[in-house]
């Protein structure tokens, strides 16, 4: 089946994804702390009802307790399920598209969380997606909601629209040239967050980075997204001219063969030192160095996540043959890599 | 439990993270979570709730409870909202609007909902705060021996709960 992220997307060569969740909470149910797992269980049932009758997409349930370890991961290392909802698998579910771009958390934070995932810089696209499945929904199961507090959440920071948005940007060559600290400080005081996609917040694993809207009382979804949109191209053009001058150094250019071999060649690879390699040479393919198109190197990031290789490849890979797995599977798709 | 980061000081926020296949927990000190980039807010919903709502409590949390008023909706108390970290369901924002009004407004400011409204919504919470003014009103009669002034409240008040006289 294909999935969302080996598609091709608008501004793919530094924006790797775009994703729209919602919040919402059944008004006749008290919130998720305050649920039993039969509770909870119930909200699941309710809600998938309603997804299989009205929508024309084929939705499928999954209750989290029945999945392995490694395949719960693999779900968040797709971005489709956050941290926190494979922390505690019990009482807790999740809906999805077969091509994954459309999927509900069901009793994480909120009662439900609407997300669209799709590939590149698709802010408005993600957002008619989610917004459909919330109007469904809340026709047939009513939602809280307040006049002047927007929909109601368990935590009262996300009031409002309850509508966060994001976008993966892959940001090497901003990053290389010291450049994160000052775009990070200037996002912030224009209502974002710029953090680490992956790993620790200053050096985040591959240079991907997230970046999203903080502010969810007092802006629409539109004005939210467009701002967010807005500044996403902007700091997609700022790594585009970072690239360039990146590409007229001989001390990059001999890191962008170096890290080329490594992908080609490397016969044991941590998923570290796959994606500091792809971030790297990502910037000699949007170059013209090397021919590959960007929506199957976007689609390894995903791929070549430890617990998804483990998920496909079988539970009791232990971690050198999953590195050598990686290795394998990086260097089918390098091989014939040319300048 | 010290901040992993920097190792000095009380770490209050915990933040889960996937690494290398495994689910794991990063416990920061607020200026490192700041500095890190995971600023007073979350880098999606739910990546730190518990510690994030005590922290937007300093000076609520400290006042004394003088009665365990509790929701009708989910039997909380301000207190346990408070630690836990977590209203009870969407009455306690009316229930408890007063107590939650300045946290909420140093999260988000003095604004009100722009935007998408929920096709469904129904008047309960309204007709509550209608019905608590209300009451005030009639107390501040009674109070003031405006007898013929409370009766017409009272009556009204009867009305909006669907009491007959």
């Amino acid at each position: 089946m294909t999935k969302w992220y080996m598609l091709s997307g608008k501004e793919n060569d530094v924006a790797v994804s775009s994703k729209v969740s919602l919040a919402r909470n059944l008004r006749d149910h008290v919130f998720t702390n305050r649920l039993s797992t039969e509770e909870k269980d119930q909200i699941a049932d309710e809600v998938s009802a309603v997804i299989f009758e009205q929508l024309p997409e084929k939705f499928v349930l999954t209750h989290m307790n029945t999945l392995s370890r490694y395949a719960a991961i693999s779900l968040a290392e797709r971005d489709l399920v956050s941290p926190e909802f494979v922390s505690v698998q019990e009482g807790r579910s999740f809906l999805t598209t077969p091509d994954e771009s459309l999927s509900l958390m069901i009793c994480e934070e909120d009662h439900v969380k609407i997300q669209a995932l799709l590939p590149g810089l698709e802010l408005t696209r993600s957002y008619e997606l989610a917004d459909r499945l919330d109007t469904i929904l809340d026709e047939a199961l009513g939602f809280s909601f307040d006049n002047k507090l927007g929909y109601l959440t368990q935590c009262p920071t996300n009031i409002g629209t309850a509508m966060r948005g994001s976008v993966v940007l892959q940001l090497p060559a901003m990053r290389i040239l010291g450049r994160i600290r000052h775009l990070s400080n200037t996002v912030s005081r224009l209502g974002l967050v710029l953090t680490g996609a992956y790993g620790e917040g200053d050096s985040p694993i591959g240079s991907l980075y997230l970046l999203s809207n903080q502010v969810t009382l007092g802006i629409s979804e539109e004005a939210a997204l467009g701002n967010l949109d807005s500044i996403a191209l902007s700091i997609i053009e700022q790594e585009r001219e970072a690239r360039k001058e990146l590409m007229e150094n001989l001390q990059f250019q001999d890191m962008l063969w170096r890290s080329c071999g490594t992908l080609k060649s490397a016969r044991v690879m941590s998923f570290q030192e796959f994606m500091e390699a792809l971030s790297v040479v990502k910037i000699g393919i949007a170059a013209g160095e090397f021919d590959l198109p960007m929506n199957t190197v976007n689609e390894l990031i995903f791929a070549m996540q430890p617990a998804t290789l483990n998920t496909e490849a079988g539970e009791d890979l232990s971690r050198q043959e999953r590195d050598a797995l990686r290795a394998e599977k990086v260097r089918a798709v390098f091989a014939d890599v040319q300048q | 439990m010290l901040c992993q980061n920097c190792g000095r000081n009380e770490a209050t926020t915990h933040i889960k993270r996937i690494v290398d296949g495994e689910s794991s927990e990063l416990h920061l000190c607020s200026g490192c979570a700041q500095h890190l980039g995971y600023a007073g807010m979350f880098s999606g919903f739910g990546s730190n709730i518990g510690t994030l709502l005590s922290r937007f409590f300093p000076e609520t949390a400290m006042l004394p409870e003088t009665e365990e008023e509790r929701c009708p909706g989910c039997g909380a108390t301000f207190d346990e909202i408070v630690r836990s970290g977590a209203m009870g369901c969407a009455e306690c924002y009316d229930v408890f609007y007063d107590r939650l009004k300045p946290s909420l407004s140093r999260i988000h400011g003095r604004a009100t909902h722009v935007g998408k409204t929920s096709a469904t919504r129904d008047d309960r919470m309204e007709r509550r705060a209608e019905l608590r003014r209300l009451e005030e009103e009639r107390n501040a009669a009674v109070q003031a021996e405006e007898y013929e002034k409370a009766a017409v409240l009272r009556d009204r008040i009867r009305e909006l709960r669907g009491e007959t006289k």
